[in-house]
């Protein structure tokens, strides 16, 4: 018995060895094999020879095979890198791989194993090739992580690697690939680059070239169901991305989804623009085939007897007001109402499942979902919407989209002044969508009576402008006796999209769940816990892990206020924050809080009798463009436009005087922004505003010199300084 | 059957909590025990050990002739915040293993945790042997306890070399027991117990033959998180264990009892090593054979090791004591200082030089080898005997480092160098701290609101090594930039241009930076006067040492040689100068000058660091420098139209 056992060991193993190697060997010949053209390719062009390394081959290959419901799925890459100098000898003299790991696509079985193929050779200048033994080299740390240094590896060496995945699994309904969005360009220049596609019957491709990058162009093949591709480019210079850049939105890129579906039925169920048949790559999507994707996928479906019991016995004005109160009331119902049970149940707080004590609730979990609640609440009261298909601006044009999970949806509802619904997480308001949509061309599927999407046209979503996305902080500042310290009262007022990081940032679940709870009369997780004492328990400690952050919380704002004055962290003292207004239920309205602190060592400078004091410090950090950045050939691409507006009031100290106000009037105002600043003094105060626009989410790069012009003046504002002179 | 097995199961899963949490709550002598222990220890320690428990005892392992050594640790937490998320993790390597690493509750039921357990690498090394258990607790309330234990297996004792008493987080009252049999023969050597409540009792136990030592440390601190810190060994308390011989079966064998044991071991794993040099005899030949002189000899294969090796560390088992053959470092042209040693001293003992290796701790280590001990040295150089006696060392690890010049790290350390059956000691000489200068030198006119000028910085020794090994390692195609934006400090005030650079290659002259610059923002005018803030640099403004508890320690000594001279419009005249300071003490000095001259002032700044530490005694008088320091910094020249 034993011995058998040991026999098919044996046997497993030797199996199991042979048909490792044979793919090791296959990966190594399809690089390297007696087909590669680049074998002896070592030259690179002289203007590439002050560069760290220059990639002189570059091969990516994506190949998709099947047998049944079985997918072989293989990716690779291989590159040949001069390396030029000791940083890229550095980047290049250490790899680190996984050679097998567990494929997470398809339905698991054990047999799912994917392998990596990883081989390096290194070119030496006289042309001696040196490959490097990775298995007998490399060393495994743990479950498969494997790790190697590169032996003899000099400035001037040619480094040629690939890794080779494998990898195995099972799909009996669709599958779809994760897509690939990426420049031709990288952090290296590169000579040759080869992007090779291959595929049988059953694989579907979406595939586009952007921004002037090559074709994708077929290779003929023998085999009827077989098919091959491939996208060829030569002199690619290094990418540099500077600020406020959508890489996909100018470079040369491609843009790439592959699905698996092995019949007819199974096409239908993908969520993805097919081809209509496997021989065709698809580049484009019509607005019929939007259409045709989603007609029947948003009939507005979802229990919504919660929201029933909300509306009954009230009364609304307008269809807006009552779509308004019934967003608001889902983002409570369907989120916030359980965000204390989520809490609780990371921290390990209750006996049992918090959740357990919410019956069956409904939580929406996505866009899609949400487009088909929401829809259902408006088509039982019979509130006109239609659906918007949208995609964010640093994909590009709604008519260029290709890849489904580009696609966001909003709800659109038809009232007398349109409405926008979003997916909401714990903030989201009415009309709030992402800043990346405003703007943007979108299609508009319109429902029939019975909720099946009938219509499509052309559509553009609505933009804010720099007042509505507003910043403003009011600074209270005293001096204390012997100046060394400044007193400072702070209040920051945020709204629109200048609220919205904020509001994440600086509130915690128990700044406005008790807000909704009491709202809409709902109750917290500690009242729905059972048993006297294990609520007590639970409460107690609840109360714990709200102090733990708000303790943490509280040394992160005071670091965030270090940082927006450039201080050290022993610099400022005494801080204390409070939320005044949480702004959660308008756009429109006000996230305001408050701090203060005491300034140490900062901003005040002895001048003999005098006091100069760097008050344009207040304004915080400026956008600082550096000399290389002053030139620019690419288009200005930014989230929003915004506004940062200031209001800085100092106490002036008894016996002293404010000299040199005629500096802090600044007025810089184009089509691109303004940097706008006045000073006054009323009675013993000196008043100071300022107002600094970013007007558009966009410029073309031609009005660069407009915008360094207003970002040049915010920073001079910056480096401004009074004087705070004795008066004899 | 199947379903009522699985609902028992789950009927007394969920019993489990029911009946254990009422006996979990925090009692309220537990949370007034918590208060008071927050109000002794830092405020941010989350948590405490009541009580820190190791018993150490020893075996024989026949099989391998070694003495193993087996630590048995209890850990009793009480949490000092309203909660506490804490991780508990254990170190292992090839040497040393672990067992049942376990977590109870106050009533001695086991939490269900799992302990991962993974590879674990530090920045440093490329690749080793250590690997790590760890895993998450959380202390619901305030004064909530938790046990901790596990068992600790040292394969051989050599490598069991210190306990301390200090750890992560405060302890109340840690015990160390240490039971040791007579066969044994074991020095316990206690190591900075000045300072703290500690005592010792020692039990002898004639019918086990043992005898037992109890260590019992009181209010122990937790270790700080303190950043330039000295190494541990200068701090902490701690034992330090001097394993010196052991007998079995009537024999005696040594173990380290005097360095020679040490230093036999070391040998002998050196003398495992084939030093076949054939691999880089021609290299050796070709860096030797243009060479006139022997320091040009040496030199070139010195720098070539530099350049040319990379430091990549694989420290699995021996291999994290004994050196690669030298021609398979050549060939893979990476090593770890072992290596790299060894190189050095293999491809010197080619050319015709007098070569052996070193083995030395660093500055962090406090000890010297009057402790033999595994844990007195971390690194490995190369010394050379020159002709006259005279002993050199070479640290190929130190990239840039000129010929006969030593890092801080090592200045002052006792070297253990191979000589045969024997040893030479020698101490690596100091450098003064001028030898690490860096002089600035800036040339300005006041011109409207702008200081144009030129500046002209040079620095020598470690200053020099530290700025050629990052401008080399820069990317070639970044380098000027980068460059440009170390000289204007990224600040867009400061316009820098026209920049001459001496050969980053040369690491034997100074490196030495020109350039022209432009200030803006420097200068302000109201009421026709004019206000100037003349310090670029503001060196040591941000060193103020506060609520620290431990020397502050830097890379090496410093020497600031710094001159700034400005030129004012005939039309003005100065009316106002900032003052002067002078401060010399043991580790520092500290000496500012302005001085006018006609229509120019000189500013002159000489700041040394002369022992490359400021010492805890010393941080009121440091901090109140630091403050005049500053406030020059922050006051005006001030100027008055004629």
């Amino acid at each position: 018995m034993k011995f058998k056992i040991l026999i098919l060991a044996i046997f497993g193993f030797v199996f199991m060895a042979n048909a490792q190697s044979k793919d090791e060997l296959e990966a190594k010949e399809f690089f390297w094999g007696k087909n590669d053209k680049y074998k002896n390719a070592n030259e690179i062009p002289d203007k590439w020879k002050n560069e760290s390394a220059v990639v002189i081959y570059k091969n990516i290959n994506y190949d998709y095979h099947k047998f049944g419901k079985r997918v072989t799925y293989k990716n690779s890459i291989r590159k040949r890198i001069k390396l030029l100098d000791k940083n890229a000898v550095e980047e290049f003299s250490k790899f680190s791989f996984k050679n097998r790991f567990r494929s997470t696509k398809g339905a698991y079985t054990w047999r799912s194993k994917g392998k990596i193929f990883f081989g390096i050779k290194i070119i030496k200048p006289n042309g001696k090739e040196i490959v490097v033994d990775v298995d007998k080299e490399a060393i495994e740390q743990d479950n498969g992580e494997k790790k190697i240094a590169i032996a003899n590896l000099e400035v001037g060496d040619i480094i040629d690697y690939y890794y080779y995945s494998l990898e195995p699994f099972k799909s009996a309904y669709v599958y779809t690939f994760e897509p690939v969005e990426q420049t031709l360009s990288a952090e290296y220049p590169i000579l040759n680059f080869k992007l090779y596609l291959e595929t049988e019957n059953d694989f579907f491709i979406n595939f586009r070239s952007i921004n002037g990058a090559p074709k994708l162009k077929e290779i003929k093949t023998e085999k009827r169901n077989f098919r091959k591709y491939i996208l060829e480019e030569k002199d690619i210079e290094k990418r540099d991305f500077p600020r406020w850049f959508y890489p996909l939105a100018e470079v040369p890129a491609i843009k790439m989804q592959v699905y698996f579906a092995r019949s007819g039925k199974f096409e239908n169920q993908a969520m993805a623009f097919l081809p209509e048949n496997e021989k065709i790559i698809k580049s484009t999507v019509s607005q019929n085939e939007i259409l045709d994707l989603y007609d029947t996928r948003f009939r507005p479906t979802g229990r919504i007897g919660d929201v029933n019991d909300f509306l009954k016995g009230k009364t609304f004005h307008s269809n807006a007001e009552k779509v308004t109160a019934v967003y608001y009331y889902m983002r409570h119902y369907y989120l916030t109402r359980f965000i204390e049970a989520m809490i609780a149940d990371k921290t390990n707080i209750t006996k049992y499942s918090p959740y357990e004590n919410y019956g069956y609730p409904v939580f929406i979990q996505n866009q899609k979902q949400f487009v088909r609640h929401f829809t259902r609440f408006l088509s039982r009261n019979k509130i006109p919407y239609d659906i918007v298909v949208a995609t964010k601006r640093y994909n590009g044009n709604i008519k260029d989209l290709l890849i489904e999970s580009n696609v966001d949806l909003v709800v659109r509802v038809n009232t007398k002044n349109k409405l926008y619904a979003s997916f909401f997480s714990p903030h989201t308001n009415i009309n709030e969508m992402s800043p990346y949509l405003e703007g943007t061309d979108v299609y508009l599927l319109s429902p029939s009576k019975y909720g099946k999407l009938v219509g499509i046209k052309g559509g553009k979503l609505p933009s804010s402008t720099y007042k509505d996305n507003l910043s403003f902080k009011e600074y209270a500042l005293k001096l204390n006796d012997d100046f060394s310290e400044i007193n400072l009262d702070i209040k920051t007022k945020l709204k629109g999209f200048s609220k919205v990081d904020e509001q994440y940032d600086r509130m915690i679940f128990s700044d406005y769940v008790y807000q909704d709870y009491k709202k809409y009369d709902t109750k917290d997780l500690i009242s729905l816990i059972k048993g006297k004492k294990n609520r007590q328990q639970t409460k107690e400690k609840f109360a714990a892990v709200i102090k733990k952050i708000k303790d943490k919380q509280k040394k992160y704002f005071k670091e965030q206020a270090e940082a927006e004055l450039t201080v050290g962290e022993d610099d400022i003292d005494a801080y204390s924050y409070k939320i005044e207004k949480t702004g959660r239920y308008k756009f429109a309205d006000n996230f305001v809080y408050s701090e203060s602190y005491k300034l140490k060592n900062h901003y005040i400078k002895k001048a003999g009798p005098n006091y100069i004091l760097e008050i344009g410090k207040f304004i915080g950090g400026q956008v600082k463009i550096k000399d290389k950045n002053r030139e620019r050939d690419a288009n200005i691409y930014m989230t929003n436009p915004r506004s940062y507006d200031y209001k800085i009031i100092l106490e002036i100290p008894e016996g002293y005087k404010v000299v040199g106000l005629d500096k802090l009037n600044k007025n810089v105002d184009n089509t691109t922004g303004a940097f706008i600043s006045t000073a006054k003094v009323v009675e013993n105060k000196l008043i100071i505003e300022t107002s600094k626009q970013y007007k558009h989410n966009f410029e073309p790069k031609e009005n660069w010199n407009l915008m360094l012009a207003f970002l040049d003046e915010a920073n001079q504002f910056y480096n401004e300084k009074v004087l705070l002179k004795k008066v004899k | 059957m199947k379903l009522k097995t699985i609902l028992i199961l789950v009927c007394f899963l969920i019993a489990i909590p029911i009946f254990s949490q009422k006996r979990l709550q925090p009692t309220p002598e537990e949370i007034s025990l918590a208060k008071k222990l927050k109000e002794k220890f830092d405020k941010d320690d989350p948590v405490a050990l009541l009580h820190s428990k190791e018993v150490i005892t020893f075996g024989y392992d026949k099989k391998n002739d070694n003495v193993t050594v087996t630590n048995k640790i209890t850990e009793k937490y009480i949490s000092l915040d309203d909660r506490a998320d804490i991780s508990l993790y254990r170190f292992y390597d090839g040497q040393t293993s672990i067992k049942d690493f376990e977590v109870h509750y106050k009533n001695k039921r086991r939490v269900l945790v799992y302990f991962k357990d993974e590879a674990y690498n530090n920045d440093g090394l490329f690749h080793n042997d250590s690997r790590v258990m760890h895993t998450n607790i959380d202390f619901p309330l305030k004064g909530y306890k938790y046990t901790v234990t596990l068992t600790e297996n040292i394969k051989d004792i050599k490598y069991f070399t210190q306990l301390y008493f200090t750890g992560e987080y405060p302890i109340i009252k840690k015990e160390i027991v240490v039971i040791v049999p007579n066969w044994l023969e074991l020095e316990l050597k206690e190591m900075n117990f000045e300072g703290f409540d500690i005592s010792k009792d020692i039990q002898t136990d004639a019918k086990k033959q043992t005898k037992t030592y109890t260590f019992i440390a009181k209010n122990i601190p937790a270790r700080y998180k303190e950043s330039n810190a000295p190494g541990p060994t200068y701090t902490y308390p701690h034992i330090l264990f001097l394993s010196k011989s052991y007998t079995q079966n009537g024999t005696k064998k040594p173990l380290f009892k005097e360095t020679q044991d040490l230093y036999n071991w070391y040998k002998s794993l050196v003398n495992q090593l084939k030093n076949d040099n054939s691999a880089f005899k021609d290299k050796v030949a070709e860096l030797t054979k243009n060479a006139s002189t022997d320091d040009e000899k040496i030199k070139n294969i010195f720098y070539w090791v530099q350049d040319n090796i990379r430091y990549i560390a694989f420290e699995d088992g021996i291999a994290g004591f004994k050196p690669d053959e030298a021609s398979n470092v050549y060939k893979k042209k990476y090593g770890d200082c072992k290596g790299m040693a060894n190189l050095t001293k293999q491809m010197l003992k080619e050319a015709g030089f007098d070569s052996r290796l070193v083995w030395i701790g660093t500055k962090r280590i406090a000890y010297d080898y009057s402790l033999p001990n595994l844990s007195v040295d971390n690194h490995m150089i190369c010394a050379l005997v020159k002709k006259d006696g005279e002993i050199i060392f070479l640290d190929g690890t130190e990239k840039y480092n000129p010929l006969g010049e030593y890092a801080n790290r090592i200045q002052e350390k006792e070297a253990l160098i191979e000589n045969g059956d024997t040893f030479i000691l020698k101490k690596v000489p100091k450098a003064k701290p001028n030898f690490n200068t860096e002089k600035m030198n800036y040339n300005f006119t006041l011109k409207g609101e702008d200081l144009v000028g030129t500046v002209s910085k040079s620095y020598s020794g470690e200053s020099r090594t530290y700025l050629l090994n990052i401008l080399n390692n820069l990317k070639k195609d970044k380098k000027n930039e980068a460059l440009k934006n170390y000289l204007n400090k990224d600040d867009i005030n400061l316009k820098v241009s026209n920049i001459k650079i001496s050969d980053i290659e040369n690491r034997d002259v100074d490196l030495k930076i020109d350039y022209d610059i432009t200030v803006k923002n420097a200068v302000s005018s109201f009421d026709g006067e004019v206000y100037i803030t003349i310090d670029l640099d503001k060196e040591l403004k941000t060193l103020e040492l506060k609520d620290r508890n431990l020397d502050f320690i830097f890379s090496s000594k410093k020497n600031l040689e710094s001159i700034t001279t400005i030129t004012i419009p005939d039309t003005y005249k100065i009316t106002s100068i900032p003052n002067n300071l002078s401060i010399d003490t043991k580790n520092y000095k500290l000496l500012v000058d302005f001085k006018q001259n006609g229509n120019t002032i000189v500013y002159k700044k000489n700041f040394t660091i002369k022992n490359a530490k400021i010492e805890k005694s010393d941080f009121e008088n440091w901090n109140t420098s630091v403050n005049k320091l500053k406030n020059i910094y922050s006051e005006q020249i001030i100027l008055n139209k004629k």
